[in-house]
């Protein structure tokens, strides 16, 4: 009596060639991974011609934000691997599947921005204490470039936003981004242009968790939606910071206004990021859905007033990937009471307030 | 209580919106701040050229006359008893010890330092006060405020470099050194070697909370007195008479030949807008808008105007309307604005806006008054689930939590020592002024971030569960050990980033005192690694109590259960250690051979160590988190499906989710088919029994026979889009049935 399972063999294709296809066309196959692995080739070629023009001008400078770029690639890469990961079908072993990787993705992502947001604003506070000579001749065409590359970002990824209540997944990942280059570790030289602001951008794909086959996305995705726009939003006004300081610089020059304006991007990305944080903290850990606190009191009244049922133990319930919650429960009731009828009257009522699977386990009292 | 009628409330207790005269006076007061700054700014510039308590003195005596006038306190009123006159002067004198003390600190840190520090409301400081050292008042915002009030003061003291401070003050200190006070005050400044800025700082600190005492103690004896106005204008005229014989010495000891004359405008000024008006527009503001508001905004204009002030005073423009009081000559840049300044009057706003900010769900809402008129709250659940708890008793508590458990006693005993190297390390690096030591002392500060997190997940993993965490905390532990993982993967990543641009050029390295530090350092971790090593050791034989609970007992499964938190940070540490070790060897070869390329190369190899040792962890915990079937326990899992099956009255079962919910718990759930005569109950205890026995730690069975499928498909597409959304698990395709 061996276990039988049947591998997923059309999306892994025998031969290197043939698994790249695979791959292609998993990631065309639907939006939210299209525009990802748009919106990363875009920044990819962006970083190649800034590293170019860098070695050929031999800017140390443009060279290592260049490499920032290509680091800030591998958040958009993390949001499109999770993104096809997510569509992986489950087997024996993830018996739920894959879709908590966009969970997982949104998680690393978000932690990803603290960081940054958090080496941007102590690096700040150390150029406010001693301001740095900043050059800025070069800088200014670089974070008009990313400015304009993020814009793309923003629109394309706007234009997902509003679909996406049309049940789209969608829009994985943000926008481009703000280059907060600075940081973690390249000292010096990247010093020089802290702006950056070519676009950068981690992606987040949190949330998107594009499914197609989920029916049903409503406020409370939407109110997700916003705060991965309002993190685009954040980042290029990292953007415009950094022209306008560079700008400052160059007219009055005031040093000042490069610390002040990292420190300023650095509370935005932190403020942004937050909620993405708990939400994906929420789920991970396995939280009651927050959709579902105000309702599941009444199911549970609901259900232990049918009839034959004395009472409602061990509820869990919590968030697979957005929008999917999963339920077990204990009923315990009366001898003769009809479980069949209890049962699905439980599923339906847990049904009517969101959750779609549901494992009820009836106790039979012994009396 | 009883007076009051049907409803007729305390004025006090009706809320009332922000009305056109409510506006007024708020205008009023933003006014009155503003100006009071001005007038600090000024006397801050006369300060430069009158003796401290000179300066007081004319002040006070300028003061009381108006004050006199206006109150005629001997005219009018109830006489006042001889113990009043006696508790009056003593208030007076307490008044012009502080007062001296508020003038030396502005002479000692500038006009818009002292305003920072001194202009706050009594309410505030109390609620500050209340927040940090007592029981009442301590909801989590307003602990929020109080540490941003305290991280605003201390960023006066230690990011504020006012360099062209220190340079004047070196000069005109000796002439300064004229009077007890301020001997015995710089003779303190230089034992603990601050710079006179910073002392001014503490010692305007100091006279805040001695002034809020001072003013709450003062309330008592103004109701006795009849009124604050009157007791504030007696006091004001008994400060004039106790400072006169004082100044009168040292305006004779001094040689000082001020032209007084062209000061009277200035002091005028001062008089009026620090003394007068900013008095009397308070006091009316209080009545007219709440107190906390009128601190509020009081607060917030005052700041602003001070940073208005401090950006424009020494302006040409400023500097012109300022020579027309011919003291141009006095006006010379000092107290420049520094980010520090900035930041700690962000901190302040930000303090002050919490702090005095509306007290939420603390004591419940106030819904209305009962019958008899005593006032109803309704309490929130939070409300009466956390009692409030000052911040002290707060750390007593969560200290004898950690050192209750094994593991958090070991992180946090690590923490300790970690810190103690961490702040060493720094204080020497600043006293030999070696910023290598400064900049690795921060380091480890960041280091020691992976040790408060593993410490903060191992608390967190012994919490109850609650309504919303039904499952319990312990997924922290998965969370913090796979947070702890990357970490590591980002620092390993910039390591080897670095080190290659290094190899490209390498650059100079200074290695003296290098080695020493690191030797240090790698005492320490080593250290940390053998503390760790037991536990980690240990874990293997199914020690560590607490994540097991009770069920460890019976528990037959073979599946290595280790502690994800510990092993992030134990990798941590071993990192550290191994980066120690390099740092060791490469500053060896250095000096020894010259082999500038040993350092990237060492840090490369370190990299690389790092990136291999946290691979495995970050697989098993992201594996967790995806809700993966334990790997080791599929075949237990499968053996124990299929004595399910076996089982008498059971057709077929469909469903099945297992799930290491943390790396030592597996959770399960699953539906079973029954035939029609099975009993139901019997069938679920024996099902759970098997699957327990199979190493699981908590099972759901949901039971179905035939007929609730005919329900369900009479229902409608439930189960159907289960099926499509979620494929059933075929572990043995005959015995999965379709739903429909």
């Amino acid at each position: 009596m061996l276990p039988l399972h049947k591998h997923d063999k059309e999306y892994r294709g025998p031969g290197l060639i043939g698994k790249i296809t695979g791959w292609m066309r998993l990631i065309f196959s639907e939006k939210t991974s299209r525009n990802i692995f748009m919106f990363l080739l875009l920044n990819l070629s962006f970083a190649f011609v800034e590293l170019s023009y860098g070695i050929w001008t031999n800017s140390l400078g443009l060279i290592s934000d260049s490499f920032h770029m290509f680091f800030d690639c591998t958040a958009l890469l993390a949001g499109l691997a999770a993104s096809v990961i997510s569509r992986w079908r489950s087997n024996e072993n993830y018996s739920y599947g894959f879709v908590r990787a966009e969970v997982l993705a949104g998680f690393v992502n978000g932690l990803f921005l603290l960081f940054i947001g958090f080496f941007i604003f102590s690096e700040a506070v150390e150029r406010l204490v001693e301001p740095p000579e900043v050059r800025h001749e070069r800088l200014f065409l670089v974070s008009v470039g990313g400015f304009l590359v993020n814009l793309i970002g923003i629109f394309a990824f706007q234009h997902g936003h509003n679909h996406s209540h049309g049940g789209g997944g969608d829009h994985g990942h943000s926008h481009g981004g703000h280059g907060h280059s600075h940081g973690l570790g390249f000292e010096e030289n990247n010093h020089k242009d802290h702006g950056h602001s070519h676009g950068g951008d981690h992606g987040h794909s949190h949330d998107s968790h594009g499914h197609s086959h989920e029916p049903k996305q409503n406020a409370s995705q939407k109110q997700i939606m916003q705060g991965v726009f309002l993190h685009i939003l954040a980042d290029t006004l990292g953007s415009v910071g950094v022209i306008i300081s560079s700008g400052l610089i160059h007219y009055f020059g005031w040093m000042v206004a490069d610390p002040v304006c990292s420190m300023f991007i650095a509370i935005l990305i932190t403020i942004s990021v937050l909620p993405l944080l708990r939400d994906s903290i929420g789920i991970l850990m396995q939280r009651t859905p927050r959709e579902l606190d105000d309702l599941l009191p009444g199911c549970y009244q609901r259900v232990s007033q049918l009839e034959g049922v004395y009472s409602v133990q061990e509820p869990h319930f919590w968030t697979l990937c957005s929008e999917v919650y999963i339920g077990t429960i204990k009923l315990e009731v009366s001898a003769k009471a009809d479980s069949k009828y209890i049962l699905s009257q439980t599923h339906s009522i847990f049904l009517q307030a969101g959750v779609k699977q549901l494992y009820v386990q009836i106790d039979h009292a012994m009396m | 209580m009883a007076d009051y009628g049907d409803n007729i409330l305390p004025k006090h207790a009706i809320y009332r919106g922000p009305s056109s005269t409510a506006a007024v006076y708020i205008g009023l007061l933003i006014v009155a701040k503003i100006l009071r700054g001005v007038g600090l700014f000024l006397a801050y510039d006369l300060l430069k050229l009158i003796p401290v308590v000179l300066f007081l003195f004319v002040l006070k005596a300028g003061a009381t006359i108006p004050l006199v006038l206006l109150q005629k306190p001997f005219s009018s009123g109830k006489p006042i008893t001889k113990n009043q006159w006696f508790r009056i002067t003593r208030h007076a004198f307490v008044g012009c010890i502080l007062g001296v003390l508020w003038m030396f600190g502005l002479s000692l840190c500038g006009p818009l330092r002292t305003i920072l520090l001194y202009e706050h409301s009594d309410i505030l400081v109390i609620a500050w006060g209340s927040t940090l050292f007592t029981n009442s008042g301590a909801s989590p915002a307003k602990i929020r405020g109080a540490v941003c009030f305290l991280v605003a003061v201390i960023a006066l003291l230690l990011f504020d470099h006012d360099e062209k401070l220190d340079n004047l003050s070196d000069h005109d200190s000796d002439h300064r050194h004229h009077n007890i006070l301020t001997y015995m005050f710089y003779h303190v400044i230089n034992i603990v070697g601050w710079s006179d800025h910073k002392g001014g700082v503490v010692l305007l600190f100091l006279t805040l909370c001695l002034n809020v005492g001072y003013n709450s103690a003062a309330k008592k004896l103004s109701v006795d007195v009849g009124g604050a106005k009157r007791l504030h204008s007696l006091s004001s005229l008994i400060q004039a008479m106790i400072l006169g014989p004082w100044a009168y010495i040292v305006s004779s000891a001094s040689d000082s030949q001020v032209s007084w004359i062209s000061m009277i405008f200035p002091l005028a000024l001062i008089i009026l807008f620090v003394f007068i008006f900013d008095y009397y527009i308070e006091a009316v503001s209080v009545v007219h808008i709440q107190a906390t508001k009128t601190a509020e905004y009081g607060a917030y204009a005052m700041f602003g105007g001070a940073l208005f002030l401090a950006l424009t005073w020494n302006h040409p423009y400023t500097a012109t309307m300022t020579s027309m009081n011919k003291l141009q000559e006095i006006i010379t840049e000092d107290h420049v604005l520094s980010a520090g300044v900035v930041f700690s009057l962000g901190a302040f706003v930000l303090a002050t806006k919490i702090l005095l900010g509306p007290v939420r769900s603390n004591k419940g809402n106030f819904i209305g008054y009962s019958m008899d008129g005593m006032p109803m709250y309704s309490f929130t659940r939070d409300a009466l689930q956390q009692t409030s708890q000052s911040l002290v008793m707060h750390l007593k508590h969560s200290l004898k939590q950690v050192l209750e458990d094994n593991d958090s006693r070991k992180i946090f005993y690590f923490l300790c020592i970690n810190l103690c190297f961490t702040f060493v390390e720094m204080i020497y690096g600043v006293w030999t002024n070696s910023l290598g030591l400064i900049s690795d002392g921060f380091h480890m500060l960041f280091d020691c971030s992976a040790l408060v997190m593993g410490l903060y997940a191992a608390m967190m993993t012994r919490w109850k569960a609650t309504r919303i965490f039904s499952y319990g905390f312990d997924r922290v532990e998965v969370l913090s050990g796979f947070v702890n993982g990357l970490f590591l993967v980002v620092i390993a990543i910039f390591v080897f980033s670095e080190s290659l641009h290094r190899l490209a050029e390498p650059p100079e390295i200074d290695t003296n005192r290098l080695l020493a530090v690191s030797v240090i350092g790698l005492l320490v971790n080593m250290i940390g690694i053998f503390a760790f090593r037991g536990s980690h050791g240990h874990s293997h034989g199914g020690g560590h109590g607490h994540s097991h609970g009770g069920g460890h007992g019976h528990q037959t499964s073979h599946h290595q259960s280790h502690n994800t938190n510990m092993e992030g940070v134990f990798l941590h540490v071993l990192a550290d250690t191994l980066g120690s070790v390099g740092v060791i060897i490469s500053s060896l070869l250095i000096e020894n051979f010259g082999w500038n390329i040993a350092d990237p190369i060492c840090s490369l190899f370190i990299a690389t160590m790092i990136l291999l040792s946290v691979f495995p962890l970050l697989k098993e915990t992201s594996c967790i988190l995806l809700l993966r079937c334990p790997s080791d326990m599929e075949n237990d899992i499968s053996e124990a499906l299929n004595k399910v099956l076996n089982l008498e009255g059971i057709v077929s079962y469909r469903d099945p989710h297992f799930w290491f919910h943390t790396s030592s718990k597996v959770f399960g759930t699953l539906h079973i088919h029954i035939s029609p005569d099975g009993v139901e109950q019997k069938l679920i205890s024996q099902v759970s029994a098997i699957l327990k026995d199979g190493g699981l730690h908590s099972v759901t069975v949901q039971v179905e026979k035939d007929e609730y499928f005919q329900h369900l498909s009479g229902l409608g597409a439930n189960l159907d889009q289960n099926s499509t959304n979620f494929p059933l698990l075929n572990f043995d395709k005959s015995n999965s049935v379709k739903a429909v």
